[in-house]
């Protein structure tokens, strides 16, 4: 169901009223967890005040177990969340500047507006400094852009890059956190004995350490579905799939259906809107590789009962679309072997057969109807406009079964 | 001054933690994306530059796009958001009665130098934002929402490279 706005859910019109709202509660407890001050934040850094570790962490991690948790109930699609991309040489580098800026600064972005806002100078000219730092990024860029884009390696979630699985991860960085918060406070104890853990004195911390661990623990066996809220394929299964070559279809199939409509078939282009305009086969879907996993194909990848049978120029596109559609859970997904030009070259090179094998003749027979209808429809009308209702005159007459 | 008071002034970290936690799952809930702080300058470096130099900035392969797109950058999702990081900033700082002018700085450094090295900071955040696709809020902790690699491996620079260098700093804080 979730995320709400992507989804159409709520218009489009509330997205900046929400905006706003969120970066209200974002900034209101941003500074009254003390953000807004500099020295606080840097205290993190020469263990005086780990409070950014506290609530920086704690934050992460509760975020996380929601998503965990939304994705789990089916509420978020995570093809609709932005997940950060990875661009590995660029998120390093960048990185390193930013805790270079914030042990010189005392701030970051978030926080230093709301300490501007309390009246902090510091964070005034820190704003001012922001300001500037991305202004001389963009003049320079044209010298940066190459770097800036280096070690792409896509939408890329942790637990795949770490090979581990995304119940393990969570429970790892709650692990990691409980662990960081302890040995901080022991050390801000010695660092600041005076003033040191004067925000989280007094409290009893067993039961929220309790339910961390347990919530940990439970995450180890929740899937996390990363592409879509369908069912995803494990990846072996799918090699196996590939390695098999059971999800061709042979272009006498997809003639056949082409010829009888009654045939109970889906026929997918996933080449570009370009391509299809110039020539699709009649009846098919037009679904451009790169939208293949729009919610909104989503009924016409998963008929009840029906073949879906995608198909490009060769087969490289269409493989990878099957690929991507069958990771996604989509059942009942092929690929016309050979493509577009595997299906003419049949059509074109039909030979009548030497041998009086019942089957060959019937081939034979077959792709010579199928050629001469291609001939007088689609084949010929190469430029013509692709429309889902190419009445093939000749086979009207086998429509009745359906 | 924060290390003079009895007790504390604001709340509970963890506390405090869970509640950006429930900010950050209700923005990727409706919005499908998590909080973020730098994006916002990006538009306002962006509008202004092109109130300066209208051409140049529309030929930038850095400010031309965000310039050709459908909303004007002030009215960017991120910008709104920042301004409501603002007004609530502002309203925690009235209602806990935080609000006064002063320079924030450790007790061996002058007013002068704080400055300085705040808007030194500032300028290097603004240039690491972009190389890491966002700042602590929206690559590190939105990142880390999300399990993006990306967002963790910038989380995990930006604590990494403060305390290597915090020590040849020491003079600012402590």
């Amino acid at each position: 169901m979730g995320p709400l706005i992507p989804q159409g859910i709520i218009g489009m019109e509330w997205d900046l009223v929400f905006a706003l709202l969120i970066g209200i509660a974002f900034g209101y407890v941003l500074e009254s967890a003390g953000f807004s001050s500099s020295r606080k934040l840097a205290g993190v850094f020469y263990g005086y005040d780990f409070t950014v570790l506290r609530v920086f962490f704690t934050a992460g991690v509760t975020a996380m177990i929601g998503v965990f948790a939304m994705n789990y109930l089916g509420w978020i699609d995570m093809s609709l969340v932005y997940v950060n991309p990875t661009f590995l040489w660029p998120a390093i580098v960048g990185g390193v500047v930013m805790g270079f800026g914030f042990v010189l600064g005392g701030y970051c972005p978030g926080t230093s507006v709301t300490a501007a806002a309390i009246g902090k100078i510091d964070a005034m000219v820190f704003l001012i400094g922001i300001f500037l730092g991305i202004t001389l990024y963009g003049e320079a860029f044209p010298l940066i852009e190459e770097f800036s884009v280096s070690g792409n390696l896509g939408r890329l979630f942790i637990f795949d890059f770490l090979g581990i699985s995304a119940g393990w991860f969570a429970f790892l960085l709650i692990a990691i956190a409980l662990i960081a918060f302890g040995v901080t406070a022991m050390i801000e104890e010695r660092v600041n004995p005076e003033n040191g853990l004067a925000d989280t004195k007094g409290t009893s911390y067993f039961l929220p350490v309790t339910i961390a661990l347990v919530v940990g623990v439970v995450l180890i066996f929740t899937p996390f579905k990363s592409i879509t809220s369908l069912k995803e394929v494990d990846k072996q299964q799918l090699q196996d799939e590939i390695l098999a070559g059971t999800h061709y279809v042979h272009p006498d199939e997809v003639a056949f259906k082409l010829l009888n409509d009654y045939h109970p078939a889906t026929l997918v282009d996933v080449r570009s809107r370009a391509d299809a305009a110039e020539f699709s086969l009649p009846g098919s879907v037009n679904i451009p590789i790169e939208q293949i996993t729009r919610k909104q194909w989503r009924n016409v990848l998963s008929p009840k009962g029906e073949k879906v049978i995608l198909y490009s120029n060769g087969i490289a596109l269409a493989q990878k679309a099957w690929i991507v559609a069958r990771r996604m859970g989509y059942e009942n997904i092929y690929v016309m072997e050979g493509g577009l030009n595997g299906l003419f070259d049949i059509m074109e090179n039909n030979t009548m057969p030497n041998s009086l094998k019942m089957e060959a003749e019937f081939a034979y027979r077959f792709r010579d109807r199928a050629k001469k209808v291609f001939r007088e429809g689609a084949l010929e009308a190469k430029k013509a406009e692709p429309s889902p209702k190419i009445d093939f005159s000749e086979t009207a007459a086998a429509r009745g079964g359906c | 001054m924060i290390m003079e008071q009895p007790k504390s002034q604001y709340i509970n970290p963890y506390l405090a933690g869970v509640l950006l936690g429930l900010v950050l799952i209700m923005a990727i809930f409706i919005a499908g994306r998590g909080l973020g702080a730098s994006g916002a300058f990006k538009d306002l470096a962006t509008v202004t530059v092109s109130a300066v130099a209208p051409e140049h900035a529309a030929e930038s392969t850095f400010w031309g796009p965000i310039l050709s797109g459908e909303t004007h950058p002030l009215k960017s999702w991120l910008s709104i958001e920042v301004l409501g990081v603002l007004i609530g900033g502002l309203l925690s700082g009235i209602l806990s009665g935080r609000m006064k002018f002063k320079v924030e700085r450790g007790p061996r450094v002058k007013a002068g130098t704080r400055l300085g090295f705040a808007l030194l900071g500032g300028m290097l955040f603004g240039i690491g934002a972009q190389l890491g696709r966002g700042c602590t809020s929206g690559a590190a902790l939105s990142g880390m929402a999300v399990m993006s690699t990306g967002g963790i491996i910038t989380m995990m620079t930006i604590f990494g490279s403060g305390y290597a260098v915090a020590y040849f700093f020491r003079r600012l804080w402590i």
